[in-house]
């Protein structure tokens, strides 16, 4: 599992894919954050990651689609899965590759709000809680975008079916949502909202539930690639 | 060391896969045989444990590659048709990776080393893999499945796309890897596997069609009781006296090779030998054999037979007509020339007997 998530970590940085990545991610985070903090002379981060946050869903899966889709191309899979690792732990290892070199991005981009810091208050805890929020909604969308990589050999199919579904994480809730009027089906299908429970992050709410919410939604995509690739081998 | 028993594999309604069972033998070098679109990479992908199985088992070292994957994958190296290469990486950054990914308790740089001078890549060791030959990308594949000193060796079709010089060289590597390991290769190649293996197992449209070493092949695909024998005189006279030897089942006439000879295919009765007899009675009615061979089985006329012919499953090899008859240009002069077979395989007897008259 280690050396699975060392190895492809370090081929984003081999390939141009990991660069490419951090080039949009931070170029985007750069706009933004000249647009609202610097243009109105705000110290909070809390307006940049709402904003920031529905752009950079389309740029994770420029790091999620290669990551099962290459290795079926180049049948490097054979390799993994013939070797003593479970699939799970391919599923685990390839994540947490992907969510390092996101991490790397957001290291980088931290150094936007540090920079603030020496010229004023910042409301820092405010700042620091819109972060966590941010990681773990990306990394959700990382574990989605890794998903649908697995179940296809094409790395434009991974990402555009990602997009498919981030999208429709967005739309739905916002405005099919209004148009329901029974409570039940509306809190299903809210439920669904990866952004909603954002909102709470953002005004320096570090709230369980919203945490276990993200987390168990990294967790059962990482566990449906598991049993994606494992069952792959009873067609 | 691998038991593999009623393995079969479907693909929707297709049996890439049907029913096969056999065992492997600890050290020994197995050659699967078959032609292409066989089942051979279907069933080593089971035996991997990358794909499973719609029935039937497979057992390494006694442990069930279903029930105990992780035990199965570490005592099996596996080189797949198409080596599992990164291409950005170096050559000792993949080692390295495979070390890891297979949990290798061995002295790393030491062990690593041992396998790149084992398949002589040592020389490419810090070049990207995307760089390298396709030679060399086969061995670095080699390489890979050796890390970890596995007892299993699964090799898919190893030769295939090098060229001859690194055909010879990579043979001979598993030919050394074979003293102390169980190997399984897969080829199409025929004369790869006699060079290599000690046992064949052919199979074809996923079924089982002929298993056993070389020799024993040649002797249960029934081409042995046939000699091939040259003889001065008059045809009709040789033919006449050939018919009065006890346990000749069949005659067939090839024609004048040789001035003033004639040749003939005799055939005789299974578990005879005629050969005695035949030179006797030659002697006495004043002719003389100058050529006298049996026609053995190549491994290329038995796997012909055995693919193309109508073996079918738990039929006695004995017992099967022979189709393989020696022709060659002059067969339109052979009387009884048989078979369909026949003709694909006319060079192969054509060039021994060549050989037998040098």
């Amino acid at each position: 599992m280690f050396a699975i998530f060392k190895r492809e970590f370090k081929s984003y940085f081999t390939s141009l894919w990991g660069y490419v990545f951090l080039a949009a991610f931070l170029i985007i985070a750069a706009y933004i954050f000249i647009m609202l903090n610097i243009s109105y002379a705000y110290g909070g981060m809390t307006p940049f990651f709402q904003q920031f946050i529905t752009l950079v869903m389309f740029v994770l899966p420029i790091l999620t689609m290669r990551l099962f889709a290459e290795d079926r191309k180049q049948k490097t899979d054979q390799l993994l899965f013939t070797s003593p690792v479970s699939s799970i732990g391919v599923a685990i290892g390839k994540f947490l590759s992907v969510f390092a070199v996101f991490l790397v991005g957001v290291a980088i981009m931290l150094l936007y709000p540090f920079s603030l810091s020496f010229y004023g208050d910042t409301p820092v805890a405010e700042s620091m809680s819109a972060f966590v929020g941010f990681a773990l909604f990306c990394g959700a969308l990382l574990a989605i975008g890794m998903f649908m990589s697995s179940l296809t050999e094409s790395q434009v199919i991974a990402a555009i079916s990602t997009y498919a579904i981030i999208i429709t994480t967005f739309v739905i809730p916002n405005f099919v949502l209004s148009n329901i009027s029974n409570p039940l089906l509306s809190e299903i299908i809210g439920s669904i909202s990866l952004l909603d429970h954002f909102n709470d992050f953002t005004i320096g709410v570090l709230n369980l539930e919203s945490l276990i919410y993200y987390a168990s939604f990294i967790v059962v995509f990482v566990f449906l690639t598991g049993i994606t690739i494992e069952r792959r081998r009873f067609s | 060391m691998i038991e593999i028993l009623n393995l079969t594999k479907k693909y929707g309604v297709k049996k890439a896969v049907d029913n096969i069972s056999f065992k492997v033998e600890k050290g020994e070098i197995l050659g699967f045989l078959g032609p292409n679109g066989a089942g051979k990479t279907t069933t080593m992908n089971i035996i991997t444990g990358y794909l499973s199985a719609t029935e039937g088992t497979v057992k390494v070292d006694g442990h069930d590659v279903l029930e105990e994957p992780n035990e199965v994958k570490k005592r099996i190296g596996y080189l797949p048709e198409q080596p599992p290469l990164y291409m950005d990486m170096t050559v000792r950054e993949y080692l390295n990776f495979i070390y890891n990914l297979k949990k290798v308790k061995l002295d790393r740089s030491k062990h690593l080393h041992e396998v790149a001078s084992l398949v002589k890549i040592e020389n490419v060791y810090n070049r990207r893999i995307g760089n390298l030959s396709k030679g060399y990308k086969q061995r670095v594949g080699l390489a890979q499945a050796l890390v970890g000193n596995p007892e299993v060796l699964i090799l898919d079709e190893p030769t295939v796309g090098l060229d001859p010089q690194q055909i010879i060289e990579i043979r001979n590597v598993i030919k050394d890897l074979g003293r102390d390991r169980t190997v399984i290769l897969s080829s199409h190649i025929l004369p790869e596997v006699s060079a290599i293996c000690e046992r064949i197992i052919i199979i074809n449209n996923g079924k089982l069609v002929a298993a056993g070493n070389p020799e024993e092949l040649s002797r249960t695909m029934g081409q042995s009781n046939k000699l091939q024998v040259r003889i001065t005189g008059t045809k009709n006279e040789a033919e006449r006296v050939l018919r009065e030897i006890p346990g000749v089942r069949k005659i067939s006439k090839l024609g004048e090779k040789e001035p003033k000879s004639y040749d003939f295919i005799v055939e005789t009765l299974p578990n005879t030998d005629i050969r005695r007899a035949m030179f006797n009675a030659m002697a006495k009615n004043g002719m003389q054999i100058i050529m006298l061979k049996s026609l053995d089985l190549t491994l290329e006329d038995i796997f012909m037979k055995a693919v193309n012919g109508d073996l079918g499953e738990g039929e006695s090899y004995l017992t099967e007509e022979n189709t393989l008859s020696p022709t060659d240009s002059e067969v339109g002069t052979s009387i009884e020339a048989e078979s369909e077979d026949a003709s694909a395989l006319e060079n192969d007897p054509d060039n021994k007997e060549e050989e037998g008259e040098n």
